[in-house]
């Protein structure tokens, strides 16, 4: 290590936690059973769930699931499932998160993780949300490579933007056949889209009902000012105590857009950071790995899984290869669980 | 014959990614998964266009799912693996 980057205090880490869509088959399956900083919080996602944390279990490790991993009713389950796991795994080796980014379902694990909501709560209310949005018309959400101003001559009252991802990366979201009306005239103006994992249009208009039929479970919960500051997705910039408090603002968030690229933006405003993806695949590295702050050095982005499932070691060396990072960067961090495949690593 | 190497992969990809944002694309990258470079299946998708379009060569869209610029490059090649000189 040279002398500069010896005398560099840690850059604060910042947990990215990625939200539907994000979800492939066997995610994370190479660290249940093997890492209990990961088996023991995932297990206890889904037994809050009851029957549908079980469904959702057997979905994942089947080699054919009953019902398709990017339904709501396994998705949402999962996804939270794997990012607050994955979250609590970094906490037990010791890491202390200087912040959370939740991008759409993301969101509400960021809310557990900064104490705005307690996990019984965010979980019943998780169970609520799918039964509630099972109900919602079929529909998706399109990736376009675009920014809104040029998406605005195609949007209609019920195909609208559900994601500003990036500066050129827009999700657009709606019920079917609108959206694929909608696929197909960008298409057809030269644009590129590529369909998201998700059967309903979320983050539109489509969910507004089963969002409104949601709330007073909302406004039965506690809910608390953050603990660690969490960049909110639905308002673009840090989350205020007034927002994390109001059951409005999480009933209806899965009918908002997400501004994920000016929550990105406002947190790194602050100062450099290492950010650290804490879920599903490498969708939120690759659209911070284009931040200019990122892009610079100036901040560094590290992801903890694949893109894809691979043999059964991956996982975990992809995870060590996340904790060489943090060392490097000075945060104690003791990943107990993986100490076997340091030799492994060494080679790869 | 290879239709497309590295450099012109490179090219491309920072192209279609829009002015502000320069990810350092020199170095050692082949192996380096896409997203830790910047780039998704959207922009893997984005550069398959600009490919068939410019080469006029028609290519699946598995392309997309590749996760290196190796893989990438030996789909795209149909089959050939980069070369040492082609880096």
């Amino acid at each position: 290590m040279d002398a500069d980057t010896g005398l560099r205090p840690p850059r604060p880490v910042a947990l990215l936690l990625p939200g539907q869509g994000s979800q492939y088959p066997n995610m994370a399956r190479g660290l249940y059973g093997r890492v209990p900083a990961f088996t023991e919080p995932f297990e206890e996602v889904l037994g809050l769930l009851g029957p549908l944390g079980e469904q959702a279990l057997a979905d994942w490790l089947a080699e054919r699931p009953a019902v398709d991993l990017d339904h709501v009713s396994r998705a949402q389950p999962l996804i939270f499932a794997v990012d607050y796991a994955l979250a609590r795994m970094l906490t037990a080796w010791g890491l202390r998160p200087a912040a959370f980014v939740g991008h759409s379902a993301g969101e509400a694990v960021a809310a557990v993780l900064a104490g705005v909501m307690a996990l019984p709560d965010a979980v019943r209310l998780l169970a609520e949300r799918v039964e509630l949005i099972a109900d919602a018309p079929p529909g998706g959400m399109l990736a376009v490579a675009a920014n809104p101003a040029q998406l605005a001559p195609y949007l209609t009252a019920e195909v609208v933007v559900g994601a500003v991802n990036g500066p050129q990366q827009v999700l657009l979201a709606g019920p079917d056949p609108q959206l694929e009306q909608v696929a197909q005239r960008l298409r057809a103006a030269g644009h590129t889209c590529m369909r998201a994992r998700a059967t309903s249009g979320f983050h539109s208009p489509s969910l507004a009902e089963c969002c409104r039929r949601a709330l007073p479970g909302f406004a039965g919960v506690r809910l608390a000012p953050p603990e660690t500051p969490v960049f909110s997705g639905r308002t673009g910039g840090e989350l205020d105590p007034g927002s994390a408090c109001d059951p409005v603002f999480w009933a209806m968030q899965p009918a908002e857009p997400v501004l994920f690229a000016p929550a990105l933006d406002a947190l790194l405003s602050r100062g450099p950071h290492l950010l650290v993806e804490a879920g599903p695949g490498q969708g939120l590295t690759a659209l911070a790995r284009r931040h200019r702050e990122v892009a610079s050095g100036r901040s560094a982005v590290a992801p903890l899984l694949g893109t894809r499932a691979r043999q059964p070691e991956a996982d975990r060396l992809d995870v060590l290869r996340a904790v060489r990072v943090l060392v490097e960067e000075g945060h104690p961090v003791q990943p107990l669980g993986l100490d076997d495949l340091a030799p492994a690593a060494a080679r790869a | 014959m290879s239709v497309l190497d590295l450099p012109t992969l490179t090219r491309i990809l920072r192209e279609n990614a829009g002015a502000d944002e320069s990810v350092d694309l020199s170095g050692d990258i082949l192996d380096i998964p896409f997203p830790e470079l910047g780039y998704d299946s959207l922009a893997l998708l984005q550069a398959i266009g600009v490919i068939q379009r410019d080469f006029g060569v028609e290519l699946d869209d598995d392309a997309a799912s590749a996760e290196t610029p190796r893989e990438f490059l030996t789909v795209v090649n149909g089959g050939e693996q980069p070369s040492a000189e082609s880096v």
